[in-house]
């Protein structure tokens, strides 16, 4: 009777556990909902749902660059007066990104698209190198580590999902990949200890702030777009 | 006039330093907070140092800067509003509010800066508080105590979340009238949210505050709603029904308690092994313990008997499983010598053992039992009771074995006069002489007068063992034939001059002696003591009696003469009569087949040596 039993108990743990991990995968990654479930060629994902995902991506973004911020911040500038001096120039200052709201209501919604795009563009290959130079940090500290490999994650399905926005938006229109230039890597690698972390410090203040950008323009071309400025 | 008036604002300003010294007397002013409440606008607030009798606005300045466009513009710009916000404010509006651009600060006091900051207004995000709260009742529980709420508000007026600017989450706290504690829910991105479980009878208090999504600080609270339950009575209760878990406990005890005491003190016993059950102690199958309480260990001995029977069959696969025999109660089982003493010596007391057999209440063995008879010949201690009787009838031969030791003699066996106890003790020799050892068979006797000697003429007539082939009715054990007449026990008597003598004559070298040797030393014995002793030997109280003695007459004057025949057929066992320490042992003659006469000299068997040179 146990033997027989077991299989089939063992069958529907199995399942549970499945489930589970699904829901819970589900949970913590918010780009994993299938798009188009079994590939179709004509599958046609609402706009509706593209931004509604866009939205979450960015707010999860931000909300990890966040945290990694006020974790540096924790642990590696107590006293060091970096906040003073970290009003440097994000390498994404060149793109003429609105500055208020009534600038951002001014900008039409593609140029506004595409300027999201450049931003996200613009940050692959930092993204990428912070990662390998924060591994390579002293004592190289996990809830950074993490979250920075987490970022470059969700940055690229994030890149991906605005061009399908911006396929469906304006279709058509294909622009160069603009985007500006990271050269910070050398201040990355520094040697100085004080201005290796103050790099590392301007970089995350920047990523927190450009996630934000981001978060804040999406969130606005959603209600534009979708709810028609009435969200 | 002009004088009075000076003097007076001089007075008043004197005062008003009073006053207002002890409010703040840092010295220095310094920021306080700077805030956006919509991402739109920001103000920052400072506060003052050392205050003045006589304001001047251009006392403390604020000058700001910021970054535009990769560029610090170098120049310090002032406060473009100070009124809008209030007291030692500094209000920005839109047009010199801009997000994402690193903003820095800097209060000035008489041309020197006091204080310094910088940030970003989307880092100084605190949302104005909501507005419009109101609740509606949802449902009221079936008990009429509980209700639920849908609160309900508007964001703040001035957060443009319809456009999407800027995403607000909410946070709700409610708490009863009397209560000092507000109970939060978690943040709700939604501008209405249930409340459950509001008691009916109750006033409740309600507020709202917001802040930015993936803020940290939220705004300031709302305006206090109060909510105030409709009354029912329909289907109040008084209290809410509680367990009483007071009275289920102590119902539950009692009723534990009476259960217990019916089930200790209930005679019956079934009951009382299902709840106690005894403790399992060893138990013989087939024994109850309460046989060898009561003391009827002829029953028990049978059973055991049984079982002794039975292990043979059950183990025979298993050679290496060693028989334990149940030797019932025998405490002296080990203090004895030598089986021959105990079986010569305790002629009578065995006679009694095979006779009597009543049991006694010491628990000992029916002495009926052939088992028994073997194993047990100690238990001729059994029947020390009886013992006693015996004693004065005893033969002096029942001093069989008698130690020719000199020494020995007069120590160990005159002393001993205990009746009750057989000690037989080996004794040594000494070692000034090698003197042949004896196994003594001391009987402590009434008789010790009589010196007791060895006499290996004697021994030659005692058999130690001897096969038992028929008890008589009267209870004496009838030895096989062959055997010599153990009636005529005979006496040695000590002649340690004898012995001396002999001594030479013994052939030294070899392991042992011949009896004949040993037998012609001895042969002064007196007959006459033998035949003394001879003559009350068909007393009944003999232990057994061979076959030779029936038919042969008391007197025995050949005894001695029948000693040196060493050819009488003895084929039963060998019985060492004499063990000479430390090298040999004097065998009865009769027991060995002997292969070739040449080699033994006069002796009926084989020595060591001369067996060593038989059989390389």
């Amino acid at each position: 009777m146990d033997t027989k039993g077991s299989p089939l108990k063992g069958g529907s743990l199995l399942l549970l556990l499945l489930l589970l991990v699904s829901n819970l995968l589900l949970c913590k990654s918010v780009a994993s909902l299938p798009i188009c479930p079994g590939g179709a060629v004509n599958c046609q994902v609402s706009l509706r749902d593209l931004f509604d995902r866009a939205v979450i991506l960015s707010h999860y973004i931000h909300n990890l660059s966040s945290e990694m911020f006020n974790e540096f911040d924790k642990r590696y500038a107590q006293g060091r007066g970096f906040i003073t001096k970290a009003i440097n120039s994000c390498h994404t200052s060149s793109l003429s990104t609105p500055e208020d709201k009534e600038q951002a209501q001014q900008i039409h919604h593609e140029d506004l698209l595409n300027l999201v795009l450049r931003v996200l563009r613009s940050w692959n290959d930092p993204l990428y190198h912070l990662v390998a130079e924060v591994r390579g940090m002293q004592e190289a500290p996990d809830a950074i580590l993490s979250r920075a490999i987490e970022i470059e994650e969700q940055n690229k399905r994030l890149l991906e999902g605005m061009e399908k926005i911006v396929g469906q938006v304006h279709p058509g229109i294909r622009e160069n990949e603009v985007y500006s230039v990271w050269s910070g890597l050398p201040s990355l690698q520094m040697a100085d200890e004080d201005s290796r972390l103050f790099a590392f410090y301007n970089l995350l203040h920047c990523l927190r702030r450009d996630s934000h950008k981001i978060d804040n323009y999406l969130k606005l071309l959603k209600c534009r777009i979708i709810y028609d400025s009435n969200c | 006039m002009d004088l009075w008036q000076l003097l007076l604002t001089l007075a008043l300003a004197g005062s008003n330093d009073a006053f207002s010294g002890s409010e703040d007397s840092s010295g220095k002013p310094k920021f306080t907070k700077c805030r956006s409440p919509e991402l739109e606008t920001f103000s920052c607030h400072w506060t003052d140092g050392v205050h003045h009798g006589l304001k001047h606005p251009g006392s403390v300045q604020l000058f700001y800067i910021r970054r535009s466009t990769q560029e610090w513009t170098q120049e310090w710009k002032e406060c473009p509003d100070y009124v809008s916000a209030g007291e030692n404010s500094c209000y920005f509006n839109s047009s010199y509010t801009s997000i994402w651009i690193p903003y820095c600060i800097k209060l000035t006091s008489n041309g020197g800066t006091v204080d310094q900051k910088c940030f970003s207004v989307e880092e100084i995000v605190q949302p104005d508080p909501p507005i419009g709260l109101n609740w509606t009742l949802l449902n009221i529980s079936l008990t009429g105590i509980h209700a639920d709420i849908q609160v309900r508000w508007e964001p703040p007026p001035n957060a443009d979340v319809q456009k999407g600017w800027i995403v607000l989450e909410y946070e709700l706290q409610y708490k009863e009238v009397n209560e000092t504690q507000w109970k939060m829910m978690d943040p709700v991105l939604s501008t209405s949210v249930p409340v459950y479980s509001l008691r009916l009878d109750k006033e409740y208090e309600v507020r709202v505050r917001s802040r930015q999504r993936n803020s940290e600080k939220y705004g300031e609270f709302s305006e206090v709603l109060y909510v105030t339950l409709p009354q029912t009575s329909l289907f109040a209760c008084e209290e809410d029904f509680q367990l009483p878990w007071f009275l289920i406990i102590i119902f539950g005890l009692f009723g534990l308690m009476v259960m217990l005491f019916v089930f200790v003190f209930s005679k019956q016993q079934r009951i009382k092994m299902l709840i106690l059950p005894p403790v399992p102690v060893p138990k013989i199958k087939g024994i109850d313990p309460d046989l060898l309480k009561e003391g009827k260990l002829e029953e028990v001995n049978t059973i055991l008997a049984i079982h002794d029977n039975y292990k043979p069959e059950f183990y025979n696969d298993d050679s290496w499983v060693e028989f334990i025999e149940l030797d019932i109660d025998d405490p002296d089982e080990k203090a004895e010598g030598s089986d021959t003493d105990r079986l010569l010596s305790n002629d009578h007391q065995k006679s009694l053992n095979i006779l009597g057999a009543k049991d006694d209440d010491s628990g000992r063995t029916s002495c009926y039992e052939p088992d028994i008879l073997e194993t047990d010949f100690n238990a001729s201690d059994v029947c020390d009771g009886t013992s006693e009787v015996a004693q004065p009838q005893r033969l002096k031969g029942e001093a069989d074995l008698v130690c020719l030791d000199q020494k020995n003699q007069n120590n160990s066996l005159y002393p001993d006069a205990s009746p009750a106890t057989q000690q037989p003790s080996v004794v040594l020799a000494e070692e000034s002489k090698p003197r042949p050892c004896l196994v003594v068979g001391t009987e402590s006797t009434h008789q010790a007068a009589h010196t007791q000697l060895s006499n290996p003429s004697s021994l030659a007539n005692i058999d130690f063992y001897a096969q038992v082939s028929d008890i008589t009715p009267a209870g004496s054990v009838v030895l096989s034939p062959g055997q010599k007449n153990k009636a005529g026990i005979s006496q040695c008597d000590v002649h340690p001059e004898l012995v001396s003598l002999c001594q030479a004559n013994f052939i030294m070298d070899n392991a042992y002696f011949c009896e004949a040797d040993a037998k012609k030393c001895i042969a002064v014995v007196p007959h006459v003591e033998i035949e003394s002793h001879v003559e009350p030997s068909f007393n009944q109280e003999d232990i057994y009696i061979t076959a030779e003695s029936l038919t042969t007459t008391a007197g025995r004057s050949g005894t001695a003469e029948r000693a040196p025949d060493a050819e009488l057929p003895v084929p039963d066992y060998t019985s060492i009569h004499i063990v000479q320490c430390p090298q040999g042992l004097i065998l009865n003659a009769t027991a060995l087949p002997l292969p070739d006469k040449e080699f033994l000299s006069s002796c009926g068997y084989v020595s060591t040596d001369q067996l060593n040179k038989l059989m390389p």
